[in-house]
């Protein structure tokens, strides 16, 4: 795609900026914030939230018992600005019911749900409108794209839909079709484009207007493997260059590890785990999760934080200097040319030295005893 | 499933062409069926009802004798008469009338002589181009536009030589208005339908019925209220033709993409914006099926409505029908065709105009207002032009068809009527036909009691269908004996089973042909879209001079007129039974014969029964106008009704038609609509 290549030296220009929304990330404020959010569908599904005999049950035993099925089941979590919050999940594991209960597109059975501290759950049909039409967008797995409208008019049906005139809504229209890199194919049908491009105007139409939230529900799942690469890579430069807080959901694990800050992974309606890529993968909460992960290729995912060692003798002085944010692949790279380990850094402090050993073990899952998980900066390291 | 049920009898009868393979090739969907059910376990049970019947019946018919029982009949001939008669005094008293009906009248009227004049003061050159222009434009312009533009010039030029310009104008104005009407009618019906569930499975049963009723029987209500003349005529017209138009507005409706539905909320479009933004233009393919669909039935009963003073095409045939006129009859017929060829061409280009296909080159932005500039330009030209030239269809450029069309059938009438030595010819068969056929029938069906009839009904009913089916059936038999016309009914009913009979035998034989020799079939497929797109009418006249007027001829032309149908159904049900199915058995060393017997009959059986259904409703549809050349029963009540003295017995005969209508559609309906048998997707779309 052209313009991956066009941008790429935009993309390294505002990499610095990414990584330090990336930081702010950790502190910044809640954009959605769900508390115990419900989603059962059946007869009578409003008393299966509260009670606490049926929420234990296995979802065939609550479907035998009472004939509903909880597709989302006592669900908090806290999406940041910022961030790209990927809710992960096999098909059936109710992640599309959650995300739809966002922007009440599904009504949540029971719950707190609020977007920058205001209750959701309470809003009235005019003041939803107004939420789904300025603050949250979606992207869907299957397009939704109006057939009967050219390319154009569908990236400005949002703005339509709002009241915008003609002309300024090409116009916008215009510059976000630019931005997806749909240039020339504004006066196409949908039906004369292709798979990905249909998605990129379904990107585009989301971000005509300017949502403070994009939702992407599972968005590039029909799509051909080559160019669903393409278009995870549009997401990334887009979260880069912008900024925006993503809500992404996946039923692709690499495509969740590719994508998320943070990762939660859903089973039969409930989270099983909550955590960075790096978490979830370097510590599975339970032998679901690990099941999950075991095929994933370990040094793409941790970092090189997570190897560390203190330096030995003159090693803190010596050596190529590696990130500690680093992923381990590059280390394991740095390390095979020089044969010697390499000094990890994180702002400018040095936190010790990654050598094969050590690298080792993280790429076999294999936690040495004298490592702990997550290190922290000695006081016996001398900063460099 | 059952939403997405369009069984319209418009389709497979009426469409020219297309718009009944569309119908078949929807039906391939509902594989194995009906008699697929009736299979196995209940086969035993079909045949122990069969049996009992067939004892039941005959010993009935010895030990009780036949025929309703007296009591139990209603009259209410003398006081449809006594309204009728206070109708007609009141017609221009009452308020009733001078504040609401009057009002229709006099619009209905006023609206058709409108249009009329406005044809006639376009003059032929305006309205040869106006519509040229008009179908280029609506067909997308462009390359395929000038072929459906090329379409217009022939079939409206063609009219014009055959020297009926004048009466298909008046036609067309009918038609205008009686279309237009319709499908605002059916807009907004099916828009409710569309949107409420309530009124859908409200107007569901409705619209059923509509579909079965022979359009013969529609045109008393109207003249009692209305008289004869243009506004029975019209209004008859706007109801008949109205059912595709609200069934396919909601099935669009109701068949918009889910996804995209969600996106737009997503959006946060609100009720109204998702309706005119989404829903509206996503059900645009299925409306205009529908505009298409109303058009040929509107066109149809145009033609029977002339019967009730609608002019035109239609009463070209009505007099030829009179005067034993074919070659003026079967001409004003070719016209119909073409006028019916014509819109049906126009109306499927515009539907899937929208429909870009992948890769077809992106119009430019400024195209649509070049192509409407274009379209602007000429019809204006058109206008001018009109008025330059005299407005009337030169004389010299007529060409007399119905003359050597006379001289034909006259030859055939003299060559094969009587006399012919060994076979004997047809006036014979006729008398033979009638003497050793139909009057058994009659008979038969006559000597047995009515219970035992009722008992018949039903149980064939539930046999093919459901409880509520059995019940329908029934009680619509019962309901034809209390309204004291049973008698009539069987004579009726006599002509519709006999006559069902031969085009069944002649159906299924022409179809199995079709769908084995790919050439029949090509050779076919023109005659039977003409066939279809003729009015009944039509049939009447040659049939009546080679087979006397009389029940014979009757059911001749039921025959023919139902046979294109079920030919249709039949050979499409054939070659979409499964082709992997067939090919396996092709492997194992199957023969033709084989082939035919094992796999092919046996997977089309719900095609079958669907082409049965077909055939019913067609063929009682001609036997009813079958009344009007001495066919007697039921239909020659409703001609003596519509001819203004017996309003009375003819409405009474009208309500029997429709529950003889009703019973038949339930005897060979393939399914309940609602679950059961997958069959119910064999019925339409």
């Amino acid at each position: 795609m052209t313009q991956n290549s066009q941008t790429t030296a935009d993309a390294v220009s505002t990499l610095a900026k990414g990584e330090a929304a990336k930081g702010e990330a950790e502190s910044a404020p809640a954009v959605f914030s769900v508390r115990n959010l419900w989603k059962v569908f059946g007869p009578k599904a409003d008393r299966v939230p509260g009670d606490t005999s049926l929420g234990a049950l296995s979802p065939a035993e609550l479907r035998e018992r009472t004939g509903c099925t909880a597709a989302v089941r006592d669900v908090s979590f806290d999406v940041r600005k910022g961030e790209v919050f990927v809710v992960m999940g096999l098909s059936g594991s109710g992640k599309s019911t959650l995300v739809r209960c966002l922007t009440r597109l599904i009504e949540p059975t029971s719950g707190e749900l609020s977007i920058d501290g205001e209750d959701v759950l309470s809003m009235d049909a005019a003041r939803l409108r107004e939420l789904r039409r300025h603050r949250a967008s979606m992207v869907f797995q299957h397009f939704g794209l109006l057939p009967h409208r050219t390319v154009i008019d569908n990236v400005a049906y949002g703005l339509e839909i709002q009241g915008m005139g003609k002309a300024e809504r090409r116009a916008r229209a215009a510059e976000v079709i630019a931005k997806v890199g749909l240039e020339g194919l504004e006066q196409r049908r949908p039906g004369q484009l292709s798979g990905g491009q249909q998605q990129r105007v379904g990107l585009a139409r989301a971000l005509a207007v300017d949502p403070e939230v994009l939702l992407f529900d599972e968005p590039f799942s029909a799509l051909d493997p080559l160019i669903r690469r393409d278009m995870q890579e549009e997401v990334v430069r887009l979260h880069r260059e912008e900024g925006r807080t993503m809500v992404f959901i996946t039923h692709d694990l690499s495509e969740a590890l590719k994508l998320g800050d943070r990762i939660a992974l859903m089973r039969d309606g409930q989270i099983v785990q909550l955590g960075t890529p790096e978490e979830i993968v370097g510590s599975p909460a339970d032998d679901y999760v690990r099941d999950f992960v075991r095929d994933v290729p370990r040094e793409q995912v941790m970092k090189v934080r997570r190897a560390v060692r203190p330096a030995r003798g003159d090693e803190a002085d010596k050596g190529v200097e590696v990130s500690a944010d680093a992923k381990v692949c590059e280390a394991v790279e740095i390390v095979a040319r020089t044969g010697a380990p390499a000094r990890v850094v994180d702002n400018g402090r040095l936190l010790g030295v990654v050598d094969q050993t050590a690298l080792l073990a993280v790429v076999a899952g294999v936690d040495l005893p004298e490592f702990p998980d997550q290190p922290t900066p000695r006081e016996d390291v001398v900063p460099a | 499933m059952t939403d997405t049920v369009v069984k319209d009898k418009g389709a497979v009868d009426k469409g020219a062409g297309n718009v009944a393979d569309k119908v078949a090739d929807a039906r391939s969907g509902g594989a194995a069926g009906l008699f697929g059910a009736l299979g196995g376990g209940r086969s035993s049970v079909t045949w122990l009802t069969l049996l009992g019947l067939a004892v039941v019946l005959p010993v009935s018919a010895l030990i009780w004798g036949g025929g309703w029982h007296d009591g139990w009949t209603v009259d209410l001939v003398a006081p449809l008469d006594s309204f009728a008669d206070w109708v007609i005094a009141n017609r221009d008293s009452h308020p009733l009338f001078l504040y609401f009906l009057l009002h229709i009248s006099n619009f209905a009227t006023d609206s058709v002589d409108a249009v009329s004049s406005l044809l006639t003061s376009l003059g032929w050159v305006g309205v040869l181009a106006l519509a040229t222009v008009g179908a280029w434009y609506a067909a997308g312009a462009g390359r395929r536009g000038l072929r459906v533009a090329g379409v217009t010039v022939g079939s409206l030029g063609a009219i014009g030589l055959m020297g009926l310009w004048d009466p298909a104008m008046e036609t067309l104005a009918l038609m205008i208005v009686a279309v237009a009407a319709s499908a605002l009618l059916g807009v907004v019906l099916g828009l409710a339908a569309g949107l409420s569930d309530r009124v859908q499975s409200a107007l569901r049963p409705v619209l059923d019925t509509m579909q079965v009723l022979p359009a013969f029987a529609y045109l008393l209500p109207f003249v009692l209220i209305f008289g004869t003349g243009t506004p029975s005529a019209l209004l008859t017209t706007v109801i008949y033709a109205a059912p595709p138009m609200v069934r396919l507005t909601s099935l669009g409706l109701r068949g918009a993409d889910p996804t995209v539905m969600e996106a737009v909320t997503s959006l946060g479009a609100s009720k109204f914006q998702r309706l005119r933004t989404a829903r509206l233009p996503l059900a645009r393919k299925e409306m205009l099926l529908g505009l298409n669909q109303t058009i040929m039935m509107a066109l149809s009963m145009v033609v029977i409505a002339s019967v009730v003073g609608a002019g035109g095409l239609g009463e070209n045939v009505f007099t030829a029908l009179s005067r034993k006129n074919f070659g003026m009859g079967l001409a004003a017929g070719v016209a119909i065709v073409l006028i019916a060829v014509w819109l049906d061409r126009v109306t499927a280009a515009a539907g899937v105009r929208s429909e870009a296909q992948p890769g077809r080159k992106a119009p430019a932005p400024g195209d649509g207002r070049k192509t409407a500039l274009i379209a602007g330009g000429g019809a204006v030209a058109a206008i001018v032009a009109g008025q330059l030239v005299q407005r009337e269809w030169p004389e010299a450029w007529t060409f007399d068809f119905a003359e050597p069309l006379n001289r034909f059938m006259d030859w055939v009438v003299g060559a094969f009527y009587t006399d012919v030595p060994v076979l004997g010819g047809t006036s014979e068969w006729a008398g033979n036909f009638t003497t050793w056929v139909l009057n058994p029938v009659r008979e038969g069906m006559l000597a047995v009691p009515w219970w035992a009839m009722v008992l018949l009904a039903a149980a064939a009913a539930l046999l093919v269908g459901t409880w509520r089916g059995a019940v329908t059936a029934a009680v619509s038999l019962g309901a034809v004996g209390v309204l004291g016309v049973w008698d009539k009914s069987m004579h009726t009913l006599s002509q519709v089973v006999v006559a069902l009979a031969i085009t069944l035998l002649l159906g299924f034989a022409i179809g199995i042909l079709a769908a084995r020799v790919p050439v029949v079939e090509r050779l076919l497929r023109p005659v039977l879209d003409t066939m279809q797109t003729m009015p009944q009418f039509i049939y009447l006249i040659p049939v009546v001079q080679l087979f006397n007027a009389g029940r014979a001829a009757a059911i001749a032309a039921a025959a023919i007129y139902a046979l294109p149908a079920v030919v249709r159904i039949t050979a499409q049900g054939l070659k979409t039974a499964s082709p992997a199915t067939l090919e396996a058995s092709r492997s194992l060393g199957a023969r033709s014969w084989q082939q035919i017997v094992q796999v092919q009959w046996p997977l089309a059986r719900p095609a079958l029964l669907v082409a049965v259904n077909q055939g019913v409703v067609l063929v009682l549809a001609v036997v009813v106008i079958g009344g009007l050349v001495g066919g007697g029963g039921l239909g020659f009540d409703v001609v003596e009704g519509l001819k203004g003295s017996e309003l009375g017995s003819g409405l009474i005969a009208g309500v029997a038609i429709v529950c003889l209508g009703l019973m038949l559609d339930k005897l060979t309906q393939p399914t309940s609509r609602a679950a059961a048998s997958p069959a119910s997707g064999a019925s339409g779309k």
